[in-house]
Order: C-alpha cells, then sequence, then structure tokens
C-alpha cells in the first residue's frame, strides 16, 4: 500500500470551487530560497518549477490543513483563508 | 441576511456544538455557524475520543447515544527502528465496561451527531457558512460577516470555537497573527480498509473492543509520532510530524508515512489493507505557553482555536479539552446574559472556571513537554537504544554475554551517551 497524491482524487472527495482561497504573489515566492511549503504540503499542492524559476501552485486537491499559512516565513499570500461555505475538501469518514 | 441571536459560536466542532448546547438548554438562541455542507465534514483527528465528562449531564449514557467504532481497551506503545520494534501493551479489563474511557469515532459521524443534538434542543445551526470577519461597535464584538454575499449575523457574544488556525480570535485581536512552526504539528492520516476480523486476530481483541497504538522512531529524525487506531472494521494510521523540524528537511509528510508502512513490523499489522482516505490537519502543540487571550469584549475562545491540546507521545487530548472549554464558555455566557454584562469582565468568569477544570490545570501540568519533545534524541536514538538492547539480550550467537550492566552502558554510548540520558531522564520526569 501507498500514498500517491496523483490518485488522491480517487479517494478524498472534493467540490472544488473556481475561485482559488489561497493566492500568492508570485514575486515573493521568486526571492524565497526557503520554499518549505514544497515539502511540508501534504496534499503536494506546491511544485518548484526549476525551468522558469517559479512556484507552481494549484488549489484543487488542498485539504485546508493550514500547514502553508504557518509554514510560510514571508507570508507570500495575497489572499488565505477557507473556502466559501460548501467548497473544498469533504471527508467521509476519517 | 442579518439576524439577531442571544449567542454566535463560530464553527461546529467538538467545542463549538458543546457550546451551543449548553447555551440553548439554559434558553439561550444561537446560531452554530458552520462552513462544512455539514459538521465534521472539514474535520480529522487520530483518533481516540476520550470520555467527555463535559457532556455527562447531557447524555448519561453516551455510550448508547453517540456514533462510535470501538472502545478502547488496550494500549500500545512502541519504539520502532527500520527493522526492529519494541511494545509495551496495557490492556485493561476495567475498560471494558461503561462509561468507556475512550472510543475511536469518525469525525463526520461524530460531530454531525453531537451538533444535530444541539439543534433538537433549540440551536440555529447554519452550514456552508464560512465567517470573514467580526463586527466591531465601539470596540466590542457584536457579531459577525459570512464569506457569503454580505450576510451579517448579530449578537452580543460570540464564542470562537473555528479550530487550530482561529481567524475570527484573530481578527477578534486576541490571538497573534501566526504561531511559529515550533508550535503546530501537520498530521496526516491514512484510512485502512481491512474486516473486522482480520483486525480482532491482529490486534488481539473481540466484540468491539479496541486497540490504540502510539509509535516512537522510524521518521527520519523528525520530532513526530505515529499512531495506529482500530475502527471497527479500518484502521487509523496517521504521524503527527513538528512543523518546525519538517520545513529544516527535504522529507515530505507522505514520503514519511509511505516509508513507515514498508517497516516490516507496520506492514504486517496493515497487510491487504486497502486505502480508503487521506486527510491531513494541524494540531496546536505548543502547550500552556500558546494559550491565546481567552476572552475580550463580546468574545470568548474555546477548544483548538485556543489551544487547548495536550500531547504527551503517550496520548493525545484534545477534543474531551474542547468540549469541556465549550461547556464553560456556554455557561460564561448564560451568565453574562444574566448580568446584561458582555465586557471583558463581564466574561471573565470563563477563564477561572476554566483554571478551575482539568482543562488549565492539566494544561498547566504538562506545561514542560513541548520542550521536553523539542529532544531530537527521543525520535531516532533512543527508539535504537531501546531496540538494540532486546537484540542482544535475545540474541544467541555463540558469543558469551556481557553483564546486563555492561550492556547497557555500552549501548547507551553508542546511541544517546550518559550525560544526555541523565539529563532527559530528568528532564522527562519534570514533563510528565
Ligand atoms: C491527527 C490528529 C490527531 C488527533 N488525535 C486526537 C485524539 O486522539 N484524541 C483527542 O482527543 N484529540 C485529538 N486531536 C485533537 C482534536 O482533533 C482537536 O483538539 C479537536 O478537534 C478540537 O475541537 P474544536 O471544536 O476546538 O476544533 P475543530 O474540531 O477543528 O472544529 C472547528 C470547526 O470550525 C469550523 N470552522 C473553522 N473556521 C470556520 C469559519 N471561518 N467559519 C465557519 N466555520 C469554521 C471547522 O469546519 C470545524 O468544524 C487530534 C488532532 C489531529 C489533527
Ligand atoms: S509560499 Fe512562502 S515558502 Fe513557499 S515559495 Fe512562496 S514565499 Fe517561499
Ligand atoms: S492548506 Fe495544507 S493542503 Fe492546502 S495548500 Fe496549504 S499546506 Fe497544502
Amino acid at each position: 500500500m501507498k500514498i500517491n497524491l496523483d490518485e488522491i482524487f480517487d479517494y478524498t472527495s472534493f467540490n472544488v470551487d473556481r475561485d482559488p482561497h489561497i493566492k500568492l504573489d508570485e514575486q515573493i515566492c521568486k526571492s524565497c530560497d526557503q520554499r518549505s511549503c514544497v515539502n511540508c504540503c501534504p496534499a503536494a499542492c506546491y511544485s518548484w518549477d526549476e525551468e522558469n524559476l517559479k512556484i507552481t501552485f494549484v488549489h484543487d486537491g488542498c485539504l485546508e490543513c493550514g500547514t502553508c499559512y504557518v509554514i510560510c516565513g514571508k507570508d507570500a499570500f495575497t489572499r488565505w483563508r477557507y473556502p466559501r461555505g460548501g467548497f473544498g475538501v469533504s471527508y467521509r469518514m476519517t | 441576511m442579518k439576524r439577531t441571536f442571544d449567542a454566535i459560536v463560530v464553527g461546529a466542532g467538538p467545542a463549538g456544538s458543546s457550546a451551543a448546547l449548553t447555551m440553548v438548554k439554559a434558553g439561550l438562541s444561537v446560531a452554530l455557524l458552520e462552513r462544512g455542507n455539514f459538521p465534521g465534514e472539514k474535520n480529522m483527528f487520530g483518533g481516540v475520543l476520550h470520555r467527555l465528562t463535559a457532556l455527562e449531564e447531557y447524555f448519561p449514557n453516551f455510550w448508547e447515544q453517540a456514533p462510535w467504532e470501538r472502545h478502547i481497551v488496550k494500549k500500545n506503545l512502541s519504539f520502532i527502528t527500520p527493522g526492529s520494534s519494541f511494545t509495551v501493551s496495557f490492556d485493561n479489563e476495567a475498560a471494558d465496561t461503561p462509561p468507556y474511557n475512550g472510543y475511536t469515532i469518525f469525525r463526520p459521524k461524530f460531530d454531525n451527531w453531537l451538533a444535530q443534538e444541539a439543534v433538537k434542543a433549540g440551536a440555529t445551526l447554519l452550514t456552508r457558512s464560512t465567517v470573514d470577519d467580526v463586527i466591531r461597535e465601539n470596540g466590542k464584538i457584536v457579531g459577525v460577516t459570512l464569506l457569503r454575499d454580505g450576510a451579517e449575523l448579530r449578537a452580543p457574544v460570540v464564542i470562537a470555537a473555528d479550530g487550530v488556525l482561529s481567524f475570527t480570535a484573530k481578527k477578534a485581536g486576541l490571538r497573534q497573527a501566526k504561531f511559529s512552526t515550533a508550535q503546530q504539528g501537520v498530521c496526516i492520516k491514512a484510512l485502512i480498509d481491512m474486516p473486522k476480523e482480520v483486525i480482532d486476530d491482529r490486534f488481539g481483541l473481540v466484540r468491539e473492543q479496541g486497540a490504540s497504538s502510539e509509535i516512537v522512531g522510524n521518521s527520519s529524525g523528525i520530532r513526530g509520532g505515529t499512531f495506529i487506531y482500530t475502527n471497527y472494521d479500518s484502521l487509523s494510521l496517521g504521524m503527527v510530524l513538528e512543523l518546525g523540524s519538517l520545513e529544516k528537511t527535504d522529507q515530505t509528510p507522505y514520503g514519511l508515512l509511505n516509508n513507515l508502512m514498508d517497516q516490516p513490523q507496520i506492514a504486517k499489522l496493515l497487510r491487504g489493507g486497502k486505502l480508503l482516505e487521506y486527510s491531513a490537519h494541524l494540531v496546536p502543540k505548543g502547550g500552556y505557553s500558546m494559550i491565546p487571550e481567552l476572552v475580550g469584549d463580546g468574545i470568548m475562545v474555546a477548544g483548538d482555536a485556543a489551544a487547548f491540546c495536550i500531547i504527551t507521545g503517550l496520548n493525545l487530548e484534545g477534543i474531551n479539552l474542547a468540549s469541556q472549554s465549550g461547556v464553560l464558555a456556554g455557561k460564561a455566557a448564560i451568565e453574562a446574559h444574566q448580568q446584561q454584562d458582555f465586557s471583558k469582565q463581564g466574561l471573565a468568569h470563563y477563564r477561572k472556571s476554566l483554571e478551575e477544570s482539568f482543562v488549565l490545570k492539566d494544561m498547566k501540568m504538562y506545561r514542560r513537554t513541548p520542550q521536553m519533545l523539542h529532544n531530537d534524541r527521543i525520535f531516532s536514538q533512543y527508539p535504537e537504544l531501546v531496540c538494540g538492547v532486546m537484540d542482544e539480550i535475545y540474541r544467541i550467537d555463540g558469543k558469551p554475554k556481557e553483564t546486563m550492566t555492561k550492556l547497557l552502558l555500552r549501548k547507551v554510548k553508542e546511541t544517546v551517551g550518559l550525560k544526555n540520558l541523565l539529563a532527559d531522564v530528568y528532564g522527562g520526569w519534570r514533563a510528565l
């Protein structure tokens, strides 16, 4: 058994809002040499694009855990809030 | 939408629903606001629901009323290395009869049940309602706005029970913008499908008995722990990882959990299981020194929002503290209504009653534990020490044996070092 986050939508349910609940200021991320969001996010929503030297963030599989909010030392968020009511992750059991 | 209530509770988790239930029972009109489609939809935990003494007044036969999976009779503590494990197990007959000491539960079921009980007693539950901000008038909190076309709810008292990040308490100016990464842990969990009989056999259980296992080690030296809890026909396997420790590495939470699932002793327990759900959440692990201002003009903070969580490595307590603090905040709101005084002074009773209850007494008693758990040796060298000693005690290889004292001293020197060991024993003794 393995957790493969490429398949996260097979086992965890989401009702994805088109309007992202987290938005980044790319300029701030560009100058960040820590990028802890990349390895700490438990849903792998952040990735570092080595070629274009920028952070890619996808909110679709966000588990709304708050890790990136706490871990980012530069407050790179122009928005960090929970999704609008009814949107986002939807646990069935857990 | 504009509506007025006697009290507003933000968040329908255990803290919020306990507060709402307490207030409606006393006749107050209460709005219970939850951002999920239903209470519990957004919530995950390990987890073992410890006995909720705070709610026994309302649910005298709790175990017949609440939805739970198994009641815990067996507590295991293991130290593991990549290839071995050492476990102590406490199997307790006294925990096999009601009122049970603890249960495994599913949050989407349990939280929903508790919130619906508050609704039955008269609370107005508004789901899909993400609170956006507090409304302030003359310096006092007098309501909240929702992240939904300018909806506004008003009440002379607001209880922030919106969990670990508590934007409500933050916006009311009661807690700092952000807690440090050393004060927060990220938890991930895999829910694993497994037939009931297989769980019974592997964990030595019968009927609806359950086991909880806390596991230290094999986390690549990152401060954290692993847990396995038995549900009725599934296992909860998860890790709690200190963010301050994780951020210094390039390890990922799921990578660490995958690694752990391959550890031979763990793999045996999980064999044949199928992943059902994957979830993640933060846990406030800073302890007593992390507690924010609990009371402001027109507002109180309860549960995770107030950092009421005790993590010792042997146990994780949160829901019981959340529920108790919710009840006490509810009672303080009732009294404020009687006195018609919702100022910080009028609500100060909340803090006092917390101090008299196990919530702040236990938080205070365990105030040194977070510091003790900042000791990296616990998470790699001690498991190595324990398993290494056991390995040599049992090994038959044709060589003469050392005396126990010699063996212990040598192993201590190889791993932690004698001076560190003595310091840690003293530190651990004080912290626990
Ligand atoms: C992995 C893990 C394992 C744990 N194990 C255990 C255990 O074994 N035993 C134990 O007792 N405790 C455990 N805990 C701790 C326990 O889960 C928490 O202490 C407890 O859930 C706190 O309850 P609460 O009501 O304060 O907050 P929460 O349960 O977080 O509830 C907050 C509620 O508020 C809602 N909300 C948040 N923001 C808003 C908003 N802006 N508007 C509207 N609604 C909002 C959320 O959706 C949620 O329903 C564990 C925690 C984790 C993460
Ligand atoms: S989100 Fe924060 S931690 Fe991540 S790259 Fe941007 S600035 Fe750095
Ligand atoms: S909230 Fe958690 S899951 Fe969502 S992007 Fe941030 S770290 Fe990842």
